[in-house]
């Protein structure tokens, strides 16, 4: 255990010294930054309308929605300076708890996907690298088996996309925060979920690397669980699927899953990831290494 | 129980997706290395030394026959306890400083944290990598990396060294210094396994040497076992006119210098012939030098007797 964990602290030191992945993750961050601000600055918008509707229903009030002092029209409500009755105000409240989950709903599909393709060139290229470069030669001459160099690899792997899904969770639940936003109670699996994913992606991608080269295998992994399949389809039933963990709709809409529901996906995943790494195991011990 | 034990080990390389077309690049080598010995492993490049190596490390896998390490199958981990291994090219993790590599090879081999220091110190000291220690392995020139990977060979006290090619990045200083501390490793009675192209080196450190030409055993065992004599020089004094005709006749090379007769015999007939006429005149022999194959020699004899013909 005390080797297994060692190749895995070498393998997160590794990784946060590739700067392709330094910046993929960057990139990742920039576009959850950039998407964030841009549906702060939306939501601000949207909320100075109510407050000025607000102020216009007030007995003092004199001002109309969509004008400021100046008599200007506010950016994205009708000019003209006509009052919104009840019901239009009800509709834009209504709007707002909308905009608010269909926010929180991409900001999560946007960390989720940026995961994703971390996910993919982390365990694409774990092995896979230290082959071509041939620095595993020195570390499997040492006393360390082939499993325990795997399992480390991959556990290696795991710990870099749990820090990647806590921090995206963080910025999901310090977005909702700073824009005023109810957090939605998705959020109180869905990072979970997000993580399993992952998971299996990488999973899937590892083994896959032990055949292929670590860029088609990512291709490959990418699109054999993201459902380009349909339910008749016989692959659906062979390879694995990835959309159950995908919680947009379930974030948009306000639904929540059951905690049977959210075990079962777990079970799923760690089935499926146990399965991988046992073809892999199979598939690396009788690997050559030169 | 021998350091190595290899029996009748063949790798063929095989390609494409049928996987029929293949290259032997190692037949049915067998062959022991004893503890405590410094073997010499040589041969022309593609004769299969690497090959040897790579199976002996379980990096790769036999297509027939076995391989041992103290009486270990290659593939178990914990026979490597006792194992250090130098590549010929040494690829270490560039993330890493000098330091920080050799602590963690020195936590995967098990060291005691209380030892690690003052070990990593001392072979620091001992391939002069001190000051370049804290430095990123990126910025080692090929030198330093070698003297680096010897250096993780040699942390853990390994009973079994192999090198791979251990001196194709060093100056002559450097070799200098390999040389010694491999005979410090001879005088230490560990094993030491070495490839190598560089002939005088393994002539002047090892105790037996196996020459490997097309993927098969050319030649193996001491040098003194391996040398033909080239010639064998009889020294004589005060032999009689008659017998310098007689030796004359023979092909045998006749020089007399100072009142010293020198015969040169170039084949063991021209010996035998000579010995016969020194017995049956009762001369006696003063002293015999014996010319014998350099390691040069017998290598290259080996690879001709592999060529096809």
């Amino acid at each position: 255990m005390k080797t297994t964990l060692l190749i895995a602290a070498d393998s997160i030191r590794a990784l946060l010294h590739q700067r392709l992945l330094l910046g993929v993750m960057l990139l990742a961050l920039v576009m959850i930054a950039v998407f964030s601000a841009a549906l702060v600055a939306q939501r601000k918008v949207m909320a100075v309308a109510i407050a000025d509707q607000s102020e216009a229903e007030a007995p003092t009030g004199e001002k109309s929605l969509g004008k400021s002092e100046a008599g200007a029209p506010k950016a994205g409500f009708p000019a003209g300076g006509q009052r919104l009755s009840k019901e239009q105000r009800k509709k834009l409240a209504e709007q707002m708890d909308q905009a608010s989950s269909f926010f929180q709903a991409t900001f999560y599909q946007v960390a989720s996907f940026g995961g994703s393709l971390v996910s993919l060139f982390i365990f694409s290229t774990a092995v896979a690298t230290e082959i071509r470069k041939g620095t595993i030669r020195i570390t499997l001459t040492k006393p360390v088996s082939r499993t325990q160099y795997l399992l480390g690899k991959y556990l290696g792997g795991m710990a870099v996309m749990a820090g990647y899904a806590l921090i995206a969770s963080a910025a999901i639940v310090l977005f909702a925060r700073f824009g005023g936003l109810e957090l939605s109670p998705t959020m109180r699996y869905a990072p979970w979920l997000m993580f399993c994913r992952q998971f299996m992606l990488g999973s899937l991608v590892m083994l896959l690397s032990l055949y292929l080269h670590p860029f088609v295998a990512a291709v490959l992994a990418f699109f054999a669980g993201n459902g380009f399949y349909s339910h008749g389809n016989p692959l659906f039933y062979i390879l694995p699927s990835y959309n159950a963990f995908n919680l947009f709709n379930e974030m948009l809409q306000g639904t929540l899953m059951n905690g049977k529901d959210v075990l079962l996906l777990s079970l799923y995943a760690v089935d499926f990831v146990v399965l991988m790494l046992l073809l892999a195991l199979w598939r690396f011990r009788t690997k050559e290494l030169v | 129980m021998p350091a190595i034990r290899i029996e009748n080990l063949g790798k063929t390389y095989r390609s494409g997706w049928r996987r029929k077309a293949g290259v032997a690049a190692l037949r049915g080598l067998s062959l022991e290395v004893q503890e405590g010995e410094i073997f010499g492993f040589l041969g022309p490049n593609g004769a299969g030394k690497t090959t040897t190596i790579h199976l002996l490390l379980d990096l790769i896998r036999p297509t027939s026959g076995s391989a041992y390490l103290f009486d270990r199958p290659t593939g178990d981990a914990t026979v490597r306890r006792r194992l250090g291994y130098l590549p010929e090219s040494v690829n270490l993790h560039d993330y890493r400083t000098g330091r920080g590599l050799l602590e963690f090879y020195a936590a995967l081999t098990a060291i005691p944290p209380a030892a690690r220091a003052g070990r990593i110190t001392g072979l620091l000291k001992l391939f002069n990598l001190e000051e370049a220690a804290a430095q990123p392995v990126t910025k080692f020139s090929k030198g330093m990396l070698q003297r680096l990977g010897f250096a993780q060979a040699l942390l853990h006290e390994p009973d079994l060294l192999i090198l791979d090619e251990p001196t194709s990045s060093l100056d002559p200083v450097g070799r200098k210094e390999f040389r010694d501390i491999l005979l410090e490793l001879k005088r230490q009675k560990k094993t030491v396994f070495i490839s190598s192209h560089i002939l005088s080196e393994v002539e002047s450190v090892c105790d037996r040497v196996a020459i490997l030409a097309k993927g098969e055993l050319a030649r193996i065992g001491t040098l003194p076992e391996l040398s033909a004599p080239k010639s064998i020089k009889l020294v004589l004094r005060g032999v009689p006119e008659a017998l310098i005709g007689a030796l004359a006749a023979t092909t045998a090379e006749i020089r007399i210098a100072r009142g010293e007769t020198t015969i040169k015999c170039s084949d063991e007939a021209t010996r035998t012939k000579v010995e016969t006429l020194l017995t049956d005149r009762q001369v006696a022999v003063e002293r015999t030098e014996v010319t014998t194959q350099t390691l040069e020699e017998i290598f290259f004899s080996a690879i001709a007797s592999k060529k096809e013909p």
